[in-house]
């Protein structure tokens, strides 16, 4: 079995967390967006329009403001809050915002999510 | 299978890929599989690993229909290089798999010169977890699957990239729903609009009902959410549902027909809603 990471919003973090799913599904997704604050050892990732997620960054982590990133990571709970969390695996930066059409974006996420049998395996 | 190959060419491709109606009439040379089958398929890496054959040495199929070869992007996992060959780890985020790309010293020189074209920014090498572009066709030795690619090149344009998931999702409704909005009109402009959300009928229709009557769409509307069965609704039945006389639901009626947006049933004054 191959790692599957699928590509998600915000929102469906919930749906990604390990509290949540029943039995071995995936929780081990891929986000777009970008870096608008860096604190230490957290960063925030804007995703266009869709709200933020909190990046629980890796030591050797080399993220910066103001790129587009796209992260693999896997979802766990914010650190003494209510919420979400990314921890971050892996990340790859794909330049200016402005180049990437985000809508776009959201229309993968959505097709992944209402296809699921060709983008990942629910168990 | 071949059938379902060619309307997909009928139907413009999402890919552009190199299928030529010319092609087809080379003779046929008693082989099981179709050698004239040269389209290129957008497919996710799980589509390639979930693909199956019918029997050793056949083509492999995708949703039923046979493969040729297919198109894919993804990070690069792993470089592998060996005197005759570089066989690369892709990861697309819905599998892995590796792609062997054999290497010819006649076609390297020509990709040298090809990269010429780009300016040289050193990016037209492949990178360890930088996206690539791929496409080849499946293999299997023993019981690993590859890929036998014809081209591997970078990735730069993150919307390509999504592009072709959504392509592929294209791809993937045509063979297992068949094509598009198969009624009214504009098969190709509704094929990209169901990925966009699934709608892509409804647009259509939606168009249509727009220039309707303020009955019309009344009518419309209750065709939609009445229960009803096959036959759809009589004339008199709408009439009592939205109490509108029922010589002012004839001529609503008359126009929904005519514009194509429900069709008679059992006899003129009973009418279903056209949705597919």
């Amino acid at each position: 079995m191959s790692l599957q990471t699928p590509r998600i919003l915000p929102s469906h973090l919930h749906a990604f967390h390990p509290s949540s799913s029943t039995g071995s599904t995936t929780y081990t997704v891929r986000i777009l967006g970008t870096v608008t604050a860096l604190h230490g050892s957290t960063g925030t990732l804007t995703c266009g329009t869709n709200g933020d997620v909190t990046l629980i960054l890796k030591s050797d982590a080399r993220l910066q403001v103001g790129k587009l990133v796209e992260v693999v990571g896997k979802v766990t709970d914010l650190e003494g809050g209510t919420g979400y969390a990314l921890r971050v695996l892996g990340s790859t930066e794909w330049g200016d915002p402005a180049d990437c059409d985000y809508k776009i974006y959201e229309q993968v996420v959505n097709a992944t999510h209402r296809f699921t049998p060709i983008f990942y395996s629910v168990e | 299978m071949d059938g379902n190959y060619n309307s997909y060419n009928s139907f413009g491709g999402g890919s552009g890929g190199g299928f030529m109606p010319g092609e087809t009439n080379s003779p046929a040379g008693g082989k099981t599989f179709d050698r004239d089958n040269k389209t290129l398929r957008p497919v996710t890496v799980k589509q390639i690993l979930d693909a199956s054959q019918p029997f050793p040495e056949a083509p492999f199929q995708i949703d039923g229909a046979d493969v040729a070869n297919v198109l894919f992007m993804g990070q690069v996992r792993n470089i592998s290089s060996q005197s005759t060959n570089v066989t690369y780890k892709i990861d697309d985020g819905t599998g892995e798999i590796e792609v062997k790309k054999w290497v010819d010293s006649a076609t390297a020189d020509n990709m040298d010169t090809d990269d010429n074209r780009a300016p040289a920014d050193g990016k037209g090498e492949i990178q360890l977890n930088g996206y690539a572009r791929v496409f080849g066709s499946i293999k299997s030795f023993g019981n690993k699957r590859y890929i036998g690619a014809h081209s591997v090149r970078v990735l730069s344009n993150i919307n390509e990239l999504h592009t072709h998931l959504l392509e592929a999702t294209v791809v993937h409704l045509f063979f297992t729903r068949g094509p598009p909005g198969a009624a009214p009109a504009g098969g190709n402009v509704a094929g990209a609009d169901a990925v966009m959300g699934g709608a892509g009928e409804y647009n259509e229709q939606n168009k249509a009902l727009a220039s309707m009557s303020p009955v019309a769409k009344k009518i419309y509307q209750l065709l939609q959410s009445e229960p009803q069965d096959h036959s759809g609704l009589h004339m008199q039945v709408i009439a009592s549902r939205l109490n509108i006389p029922v010589t002012e639901i004839a001529r609503a009626g008359e126009e929904m027909l005519g514009a194509g947006l429900v069709f008679s049933t059992l006899d003129d004054q009973t009418w279903a809603v056209l949705e597919y």
